[in-house]
């Protein structure tokens, strides 16, 4: 490269062709950008959303109230309280999660020995009033029983890695 | 005594050891942790679990540390490849038949298995065969069972057999198939018997009210004290939330050992009855409402303001703190009463200027099991104090002569020396004192002994008493609250006397001797320094008319029984404060003013035990409704009432005055009177209410639900008090 040369490609406006070349290539190409909420992006199954309480399906709840989501959640987000349950068997009377405080970590599903408490893929949800972040029992079994169908297939799809 | 001491070698480390002494009690001594599952400390040795074995130099195979005596030169290896192996062999074994339901066990996270499994299980199972599924039991209302998890320590087993000496747990069948269960269906049924429920090392014995309701890792732990007896039986409570779940023991060689009662361990439920007392009520023109703290606490100032001081009435449970004692005496002094008294159980006070300071235990609580005799007088030993009728036993299981007199025979699971019952209990002393002094009859009792004749049992025990050179005169709770008390006490003094013998006292409630050092007595102030001036007692007072009477945690029905009608009584007087936890008809009935305060978890506060002994304990869990600490109610009244220096933050701040105002009391339960005793004729008669049932004692126990399930509690329900 010479000074010559360097002086040629200012007249020829080159710097201008080659920055132009770049945008008219990608103006012809296939657009990246979805529509929102039209269109959506791919999801794993192993996406950490909106909890989820299952149950088996006779109707049983799967929760036993170990309490193992309680103690392994690093931001304190779950409260349980337990009793004996009217068949006899270990319950929870009260399962709170409280969405502002969840990290979305993951680990309560991770530590429940039965598969009961669960992340779904579920994202867009939102809060109106004071209080409703709180995932109480009925509304965790709720979200489960609803995508009932969701769950088991994301379970199913990531079964092969546990 | 060197030849009693034998050297041998752990891991490598030369250890002294005691000869007989077993390889695991060395090596707990020094550190050194074998895996254990059916060794306890408390419990004879059974070498079942297999889980200590240790390799053992020149031993062909790995012993059980637990039952291999040391030996001198003995090389043990806890660590070693084949000890190691040994155990993980055996944990193998053990979690065959163990269910892996750990998520949903109670035991789950203070489990013995569970944390040994950690470091001795294998990750993967290798078993692939059916699990052996036993059927549970149903064993009462204080124990839950789930028998699939048991592992056949037979703790539990050696327990009935070695400490309560009441075996209604064994096992039937063997290997595969053996059992542990009651033979036929029957529920456990002694006042210890909830002490299983530590015992187990995995989750097959469980606390029933407990069950399911809390894990043990969420739950703090707070050191406290038993409220129940006179014991004061160290205990830890497990609080959630600022709720307590349950009671456990906490070790105290000295007082409980290991074990509590089960009313100690199942009296928490009472914290959260239904008739827990919510707020301040008054009553008005007959009609009950609720009020707030500010005006109810100002309308028992303003009763207490108004009233003349010599019309002032104060009762207290003797289960009341140092503080809450101090206080109310503090409050009276300055309103200028001394009708005092937290004796609402006894009858008999015609010879109390000759009560000692405080009623004393006459030993300490660990001695009481190196006794040589025990003469136990008036007493329901197990139902009055559980942990101390284990310490008897164990004295009699020594070798211990043990002699009762009560107005009814009991079970003791221990060799009797001799037993009087059936006729009065000053009847029965008599002789035994008769017995005991032989010709020289002092002269205070002679009208007493006139025309008796010793049998051959109240021979025995005087004889026995004299022989023994640590012999002891027990004086219970039913001669505490008989008639004829005062002649009770003379007779055990003379008997004590003449035979070389001490006398004890078992108290009622669980502060007796702190009420008694504290002054809350008519006659007598703090330290047992007498008063001057003229008192209403508790069997005295209701029975006038007073301008004003504040009850302490007393329930006129069910506590007192120095007087009779008492609810009747003290529904006559003009004004009543009752400071209780609970309410009830007979409270309802009876008081026009009630304040609400916290039971023993939910206050500060300080008991002195029979022996003595100055136990403090901290507020553990949240308070009840509008409940507040008594002692604070007590000072705020104070304020109000304009009593100088009631300035106190702290309980500790009212501890350590009444601390200093008491000093070194020297326990000294010698009869120094000389009253002239005649026959009591009908007073010796004992009524049947004497004895208050193992759980009615207090509020407390009387609301706690698995208590009142038991057969114990059925059985006075049903009227049937044997």
């Amino acid at each position: 490269m010479n000074r010559a040369t360097s002086y040629l490609k200012t007249f020829a406006l080159w710097e201008l062709l080659k920055g132009l070349s770049i945008t008219s290539r990608n103006f012809f190409r296939k657009s990246v950008t979805i529509e929102y909420p039209e269109e959506k992006t791919p999801q794993s199954h192993r996406f950490r959303g909106l909890h989820a309480l299952r149950r088996y399906p006779n109707g049983e709840e799967r929760c036993i109230a170990c309490k193992l989501c309680e103690a392994v959640c690093p931001a304190l987000a779950i409260t349980i309280e337990s009793d004996v349950g009217d068949d006899g068997t270990r319950r929870t009377t009260r399962y709170d999660i409280d969405l502002f405080k969840c990290i979305y970590c993951g680990f309560c599903e991770e530590a429940c020995p039965v598969d009961a408490i669960v992340e779904t893929r579920i994202h867009e949800y939102h809060m109106e009033a004071p209080g409703e972040n709180i995932m109480t029992k009925d509304k965790l079994l709720a979200v489960g029983d609803k995508y009932d169908a969701m769950i088991s297939a994301d379970k199913a799809a990531d079964a092969p890695y546990k | 005594m060197s030849d009693d001491i034998v050297n041998i070698e752990v891991d490598g480390e030369p250890v002294e050891a005691r000869k007989g002494q077993m390889v695991m009690e060395v090596t707990d001594k020094i550190g050194a942790y074998i895996p254990r599952f059916c060794y306890h400390e408390k419990l004879s040795i059974a070498a079942n679990c297999r889980m200590c074995l240790v390799e053992i130099e020149k031993a062909p195979k790995p012993m059980p540390a637990c039952a291999t005596p040391v030996g001198e030169g003995m090389k043990v290896f806890t660590r070693s490849a084949k000890a190691i192996a040994a155990q993980k062999a055996t944990m193998e074994f053990l979690l065959i038949n163990h269910p892996l339901d750990c998520p949903i066990c109670d035991q789950g996270g203070e489990c013995e298995l569970q944390d040994l499994a950690m470091g001795y299980g294998r990750d993967v199972s290798r078993y692939n065969d059916r699990k052996r599924v036993v059927k549970d039991k149903d064993i009462g209302p204080l124990v839950s069972t789930d028998m699939t998890r048991c592992i056949h320590c037979t703790r539990c087993v050696r327990f009935g057999e070695e400490i309560t000496g009441m075996p209604q747990l064994g096992t039937t069948e063997r290997g595969e198939d053996m059992k542990i269960g009651t033979y036929v269906e029957n529920s456990i049924d002694h006042e210890l018997s909830a002490n299983i429920i530590d015992l187990c090392p995995v989750g097959a014995l469980n606390n029933k009210p407990y069950r399911y309701s809390a894990r043990a890792w969420e739950m703090t732990q707070h050191a406290t004290i038993s409220p129940h007896d006179c014991v004061g039986s160290n205990l830890y409570a497990h609080v959630l939330r600022g709720t307590v779940k349950r009671v456990v023991p906490r070790d105290n060689e000295s007082i409980n050992e290991t074990w509590i009662s089960d009313r100690d361990r199942f009296s928490y439920q009472a914290i959260y009855s239904r008739e827990r007392l919510q707020a301040p009520r008054v009553k008005e023109s007959g009609e009950w409402r609720e009020l707030d703290w500010d005006e109810a606490l100002s309308k028992a100032a303003d009763a207490l303001n108004h009233a003349n001081g010599e019309r002032i009435g104060m009762l207290a449970s003797p289960s009341v703190t140092v503080e809450e004692a101090h206080l109310l005496v503090q409050l009276a002094k300055h309103l200028g009463t001394n009708n005092i008294d937290h004796r609402i159980t006894r009858r008999d006070f015609s010879d109390q200027d000759n009560d000692p300071t405080f009623p004393w235990l006459g030993v300490d609580i660990a001695d009481l099991e190196r006794q040589n005799a025990i003469f136990v007088v008036g007493s329901n030993l197990r139902r009055e104090a559980p942990i101390l009728a284990h310490r008897v036993r164990k004295s009699a299981l020594a070798g211990a002569q043990v002699s009762f007199a009560n107005s009814q025979e009991h079970d003791y699971f221990f060799k009797i020396a001799n037993s009087l019952s059936g006729v009065g209990l000053v009847e029965m002393l008599a002789g035994v004192a008769l017995a005991a002094v032989g010709k020289s009859v002092p002269d205070q009792i002679a009208g007493l002994l006139s025309d008796i004749e010793p049998s051959k049992a109240q021979n025995a025990i005087a004889e026995s008493l004299k022989d023994a050179d640590d012999a002891l005169v027990l004086i219970g709770n039913v001669a505490g609250r008989h008639a004829a008390f005062s002649a009770v006490r003379v007779l055990s003094a003379v008997i004590a006397d003449a035979t070389g013998a001490r006398i004890g006292y078992l108290s009622e409630g669980s502060n007796t001797a702190g009420a008694h050092l504290a002054g809350l007595l008519p006659h007598r102030g703090q330290g047992g320094k007498s008063r001057s001036g003229e008192a209403l007692n508790a069997s005295t007072m209701l029975d006038e008319k007073l301008d004003a009477v504040v009850l302490v945690n007393v329930e006129p029905d069910a506590d007192i029984r120095s007087t009779e009608d008492a609810v009747a009584k003290l529904a006559k007087q003009a004004f009543v404060v009752a400071l209780t936890p609970f309410v009830s008809e007979a409270l309802l009935a009876a008081a026009d003013l009630l304040l609400p305060i916290g039971t023993f978890a939910e206050t500060s506060g300080t008991y002195i035990n029979a022996a003595g002994t100055w136990q403090s304990f901290a507020g553990i869990a949240n308070p009840v409704g509008e409940s507040r600490p008594a002692w604070k109610v007590l000072r705020v009244i104070g304020n109000l009432v304009e009593a100088p220096e009631f300035d106190y933050v702290t309980s500790e701040d009212v501890r350590d005055e009444i601390a200093a105002a008491v000093g070194d009391v020297n326990p000294d339960n010698a009869y120094a009177g000389n009253r002239k005793i005649a026959k009591p004729n009908g007073a010796d008669v004992s009524p049947d209410d004497i004895d208050t049932p193992l759980y009615s004692v207090d509020g407390m126990v009387r609301r706690a639900e698995a208590l009142q399930l038991t057969a114990e509690a059925c059985r006075v329900t049903t009227g049937d008090r044997s």
